[in-house]
């Protein structure tokens, strides 16, 4: 190890078309090192790990401008294999393991240990017989410098998922001449005691001389287990840190920082707080990739509450598990009745409408008119837009039509007409069509999913202001989740953050982005401010 | 750029054929009234008549002739026959004898000589003919009903007696008792008349010829002369057969006239070609690649069928019923579509169970209209039970159903094949003649509802029938079937259909919409089948309902339809179509190939194939 650094990428710019997620980045790993990665969903840490392994969906969009160095010779990664050849690992966040084979299979996997016999000298190589004596030695080495005691001859299959990880994490050890491992996102699915085992096993490899990129987005591991740390904020390059020469609270700083000038402004005020419009409690969420493990708190009747917290946290199984659309159970309240959970008609009869994050997959019929869009959910529900003759009823054309032109104006949906389908609309006008659809139920109560996804900037004014007018105008409570933080602190009353399937604090929206950074990393900034505080 | 200029400029290319070639149809067209066609048939048949009549065949006619009258004597006179067979052998060698050496050379007939009298007699000759089919039709019509009520007595007397049937009822007039009219008679006297002119003229152009020979030719001639129905073309087309061009001094003029009427359809052939040109992208986004193939390809039988002379208007009624006795299954599909079972390919389901209902029916003895809505009841009973019960299992098989409709489809007809066997019905009209079971096909007669529905109110348009009833039958049900699309319900499970997702999030049932979907298609196959039945006038059991689930499905397809969406204006348009294409695809394929199965084989490659594209295309079909 000649070089000071065993990967160098310097200035990567990558481009999707117009779309620019990386801008002139950098990362440097030194031999032995631990060196985080830091940054909230969509900073450009996955893209810049794609780039890292040469991933088909870099080149074959265009490719990127920068270079990668590798022991310190400019290198050019064609593919995942590639990459592996020039010694990166990678340890995935979703299990790559076959479950029916044994551990040392899986370690050994394409890389077996071969014995000829006869069959192999005719057939070739593909026949040999598998060794496999030295093959379960060579995966027990591994095995047991990831310090794990299982037999190797265990089948993956009913294994903890902990074990998993580190049979993974294994089998990248395992592979010759690996200079350089990714861990992405490790401690996700691990239990604390878990989480605290890879850390330490993380630094026994980093001491055996394999330097280790380690992503995450928490602070606390980061500060426990890296030696440097690059924090990447909206594809730039925000901060390079050592860590003995910073604090949690000032990562937390430069990974939220300030974004851009808000969109919408809502005047500031005090949250009203006199009735409670919905109490929840110990809410549990069945959402596959949004969790929520237990959640309560209230929402105050004419507020904006939003709920914020970083991708996968289950901040979208709230709304989702309130409206029936997943699993869930716990009480929830709304306006001191209570909330059936489970059918999602009564819960929408209850007076409480969504408007959903999965545009075409929930919250439209693409195939069907933008009339019939917003009144259905009122006519299936309360049986409105429907004339009766006799023990029929049938569709009010007129009336659904005068319904329709109306919120197309009001919420200026543009469209040729109330007929057009709504698979042909642009995503900013699909999502009006939602709005005005659960407007079309008069709600008490509103809960809207991350409404400015997939949208240009002139509809998503257009959605906040709307939202804004709502709450004002009409006293509506609304409960806006959110990935967008800013559009959050923007809009909203107070902030709910939630993490890992749990509410960490209620925040002001005027509160700091370090607090807000450490709530999205899981920390309450009270608590850890007087830890801090005891420290000194 | 190039590309449009290459589309237009093959676009002008065949605007221009297309006026050339209606120029020469429309100067052409009126010469066969004219004239110029008068005389061009006269000059053919005079030289058909003359080459069948004279040369050398003519001499082995006096030798027929002669030996003809020598087996007539011999026999009179009671010879042995060897004897009788000496005797005639003898005249032939005399008859032979006496016109050896004879020239029999026919070129000294001038024509011209003959076209007056060959025009008078063909003239009197057409209408004598013309009278007498007119007498034989009305005679006909006078006396079908009696000869139906006479077959169909006939009938229930065999089948009381327990005697076997056949499966149709052949209705067959007993002509004998016609006699020909006065008017006939002064006719054919008229025109016998003209004949022996005729006979005289020839006589005098051609002495070889005699009284005795006119009088056996007299049948041959008549036949050249004139056939009931005949007009320019079928004489040019006879005379042409018959070899006798050479007798046209302009062929190129004469076969204009002959096929001016197909210059025209040409000319109007090459204008839709030049419309789909210059429209065809239009088009395509319109409609589709495939409507527009199939609709092209329909259009192009019609020319075909023109060209050919072939009867459009009677394959344009064709199709009409079997557009009408197809459409309610090709409307089963609607419902299944639209909750999101995608194409019910397990029609059989309810096909099965109509024919249940037809054969009790059958078996009660339950006549005419009431009797069809009997079987419709409790067709639709049985289709209703089998069709929810379907409906859990594709409820318990999602996202696979259309290979699970496919199989249920195939399954249900071999399981009935059983059950046909073993069912304890005796009615004769449905038992196999020997042991039990019932029959493969069951012929329906007027005691069941054969025709109930074609024969309500059905009227003529020349050689168009409009089978009323069941026209408002299937506009009925459409209309049925688009109501329920506007209900709550209707709109429900659509909405079930579209994005299931969706429609839970508003609380609706989606097995349960997904239910009354399959159920609603269901019994649909089973009023279906009854439709068809009383139209085709065959139940047909076993086997034959494998095939018509997918032949309703690739119907709706055709029509616009695709496996996630459809209207009820698809299934009109479709079946159309795709009946169109089969009914006027069979007698073209066998002009074109005559006597070969290419018709059969044209029929399953167009369902199969459009099933197929269908599925190819089941993900992104373009939204209207």
């Amino acid at each position: 190890m000649s070089a000071e650094f065993v990967l160098e990428m310097k200035n990567i710019t990558k481009r999707y078309g117009e779309n620019t997620v990386l801008t002139d980045v950098s990362l440097s790993v030194r031999p032995g090192e631990i060196h985080a990665l830091l940054g909230e969903n969509g900073a450009g840490k996955s893209t810049l790990m794609n780039v890292l392994f040469g991933m088909p969906v870099i080149h074959s969009t265009g490719g990127f401008e920068g270079k990668v160095l590798i022991g310190g010779e400019e290198t050019h990664v064609l593919s995942p294999h590639d990459a592996m050849q020039k010694g990166i690992g990678m340890v995935h966040q979703e299990f790559m393991l076959l479950p029916g084979f044994t551990v040392t299979e899986n370690i050994k996997l394409n890389r077996e240990i071969t014995r000829k016999n006869p069959f192999s000298r005719f057939m070739g190589k593909n026949l040999e017989t598998l060794d496999e004596k030295s093959m379960s030695m060579d995966a027990r080495r591994a095995l047991d410098s990831v310090g794990m005691n299982i037999d190797e001859y265990t089948k993956i299959h009913g294994m903890p998922v902990g074990y998993m990880q580190f049979v993974e994490i294994a089998r990248e050890i395992d592979k010759k001449g690996v200079k350089l491992l990714v861990f992405d996102e490790p401690t996700a699915v691990l239990t604390e005691s878990e989480a605290a085992q890879l850390i330490k096993v993380m630094r026994q490899i980093a001491e055996s001389g394999i330097a280790i990129i380690f992503i995450t987005h928490r602070l606390d591991e980061v500060a426990a287990a890296a030696n440097s740390i690059t924090i990447l904020r909206d594809g730039k390059l925000a901060a390079v840190r050592e860590t003995k020469n910073t604090t949690i609270i000032e990562l937390a700083e430069l990974m939220i920082g300030r974004k851009g000038e808000a969109v919408v402004e809502a005047d500031d005020r005090t949250p009203p707080m006199d009735e409670i419009a919905m109490k929840i409690r110990n809410l549990y969420v069945d959402m596959a990739g949004e969790e929520v493990k237990g959640i309560s708190f209230d929402v105050y009747k004419g507020e904006i509450l939003g709920i914020g917290g970083l991708a996968g946290q289950g901040k979208l199984g709230i709304p989702n598990g309130i409206m029936s659309l997943y699993d869930a159970e716990g009480d929830v309240e709304l306006f001191g009745k209570k909330v059936v959970l489970g059918d999602a008609g009564a819960v929408l009869r209850s007076g409480i409408a969504m408007v959903s994050e999965d545009r075409k997959g929930v919250g439209l019929l693409l195939d069907q008119s933008i009339e019939d869009n917003i009144v259905f959910t009122a006519m299936q529900i309360y049986g409105e837009y429907l004339k009766k003759y006799g023990p029929i009823s049938l569709k009010d054309q007129a009336k659904v039509r005068s319904v329709a032109e109306k919120m197309i104006k009001d919420l200026d949906i543009r469209c040729f007409g109330p007929t057009q389908h709504t698979g042909t609309l642009s995503g900013g006008n699909q999502q009006k069509v939602c709005i005005a659809r659960a407007l079309a139920l008069h709600p008490k109560f509103l809960f809207v999913s991350e409404p400015t996804r997939g949208i240009d900037i002139g509809a998503k004014k257009l959605v906040l202001e709307t939202l804004v007018k709502l709450n004002r105008e009409q006293g509506m409570t609304i409960v806006m989740v959110s990935s967008e933080l800013q559009e959050l602190r923007s809009v909203s009353d107070r902030i709910a953050i939630v993490s890992e399937g749990k509410l960490v604090d209620i925040l002001s929206p005027n509160a700091s982005d370090a607090d807000f950074g450490l709530a999205m990393s899981g920390i309450k900034p009270s608590e850890h401010k007087e830890k801090g505080d005891g420290a000194k | 750029m190039t590309k449009s200029k290459l589309k237009i400029s093959i676009a002008i290319l065949l605007a221009v054929l297309a006026v050339v070639s209606a120029v020469v149809g429309f100067v052409n067209l009126p010469k066969r009234t004219s004239e110029i066609g008068e005389d061009i048939i006269s000059d053919l048949r005079i030289q058909t008549i003359i080459n069948a009549t004279t040369g050398d065949g003519l001499i082995e006619t006096y030798i027929g002739l002669a030996k003809e009258e020598a087996r007539v004597k011999a026999k009179e006179a009671k010879l042995k026959m060897a004897e009788q067979r000496k005797v005639i052998a003898e005249a032939e060698e005399a008859t032979r004898a006496k016109y050896e050496g004879v020239d029999t050379d026919n070129s000294s007939i001038n024509p011209d000589d003959l076209a007056e009298p060959v025009k008078a007699y063909a003239e009197k000759l057409k209408a004598y003919l013309d009278e007498e089919a007119s007498a034989r039709q009305e005679y006909y019509d006078a006396h079908y009903d009696e000869a139906e009520a006479k077959a169909q007595a006939e009938r229930e007397a065999k089948i009381a007696e327990g005697k076997d049937v056949p499966e149709t009822m052949k209705v067959v007039v007993d002509m004998s008792g016609f006699v020909a009219t006065e008017k006939m008679n002064a006719l054919r006297a008229v025109s016998d008349e003209a004949y022996a002119q005729m006979g005289d003229a020839f006589k005098k152009s051609y002495p070889l010829i005699d009284d005795q020979a006119l009088e056996a030719f007299e049948e041959s001639i008549e036949k050249i002369v004139y056939v009931a129905g005949d007009d320019f073309s079928d004489l040019y087309d006879r005379y042409n057969a018959a070899g006798s061009m050479n007798a046209v001094d302009d062929k190129t003029a004469a076969f204009m006239v002959r096929y001016a009427d197909d210059f025209i359809y040409i000319a109007i052939a090459l204008v839709i070609v030049v419309l789909t040109i210059l429209f065809s992208e239009f088009l395509i986004a319109k409609f589709g690649i495939p409507r527009v193939i199939i609709g092209l390809f329909f259009i192009l039988l019609c020319f075909v069928s023109l060209f050919y002379d072939l009867p459009l208007d009677t394959y344009f009624s064709n199709t009409l019923v079997r557009m009408g006795m197809n459409s309610i299954m090709v409307l089963a599909m609607v419902p299944g579509i639209q909750c999101g079972i995608s194409l019910n390919l397990g029609l059989p389901i309810g096909l099965v169970a109509g024919l249940f209902g037809g054969l009790a029916t059958i078996q009660l003895g339950i006549p005419g209209f009431w009797g069809f809505l009997f079987a419709i009841l409790v067709g639709g009973v049985i289709a209703a039970i089998a069709g929810w019960m379907y409906g859990h299992l594709l409820n318990r098989l999602k996202g696979e159903e259309m290979g699970v409709t496919t199989y249920v489809g195939f399954s249900i007809v071999s399981l009935m094949c059983i059950v046909w066997l073993v069912l304890p019905f005796n009615s004769l009209k449905l038992r196999w003649p020997l042991g039990s079971g019932m029959r493969n096909t069951i012929g329906l007669d007027k005691t069941n509802f054969e025709h109930v529905l074609d024969d309500f109110l059905a009227f003529e348009i020349g050689g168009f029938t409009v089978p009323t009833g069941l026209l408002l039958f299937m506009a009925a049900l459409c209309f049925l079937v688009w109501l329920f699309g506007r209900s709550k319900t209707g709109i429900a499970m659509q909405a079930v259909g579209n994005n299931p997702r969706f429609a839970e999030a508003t609380g609706i049932s989606v097995n349960k919409m997904r239910i009354i979907g399959t159920v609603f298609s269901t019994v649909l196959g089973a009023i279906g089948i009854l439709v068809y039945s009383q139209s085709y006038g065959f139940m047909q059991l076993y086997t034959a309902p494998r095939q018509m689930g997918f032949i309703a499905a690739s119907a709706i397809l055709i029509g616009g339809a695709s496996t996630s969406r459809c209207k009820v204006s698809h299934v009109l348009i479709g079946t159309f179509l795709f009946q169109g294409v089969l009914t006027l695809g069979m007698p073209v394929a066998n002009v074109i190939v005559p006597g070969s199965t290419f018709s059969e084989t044209l029929r399953i490659l167009i369902s199969n194939g459009i099933i197929l594209y269908a599925l190819t295309k089941s993900g992104g079909a373009t939204r209207g």
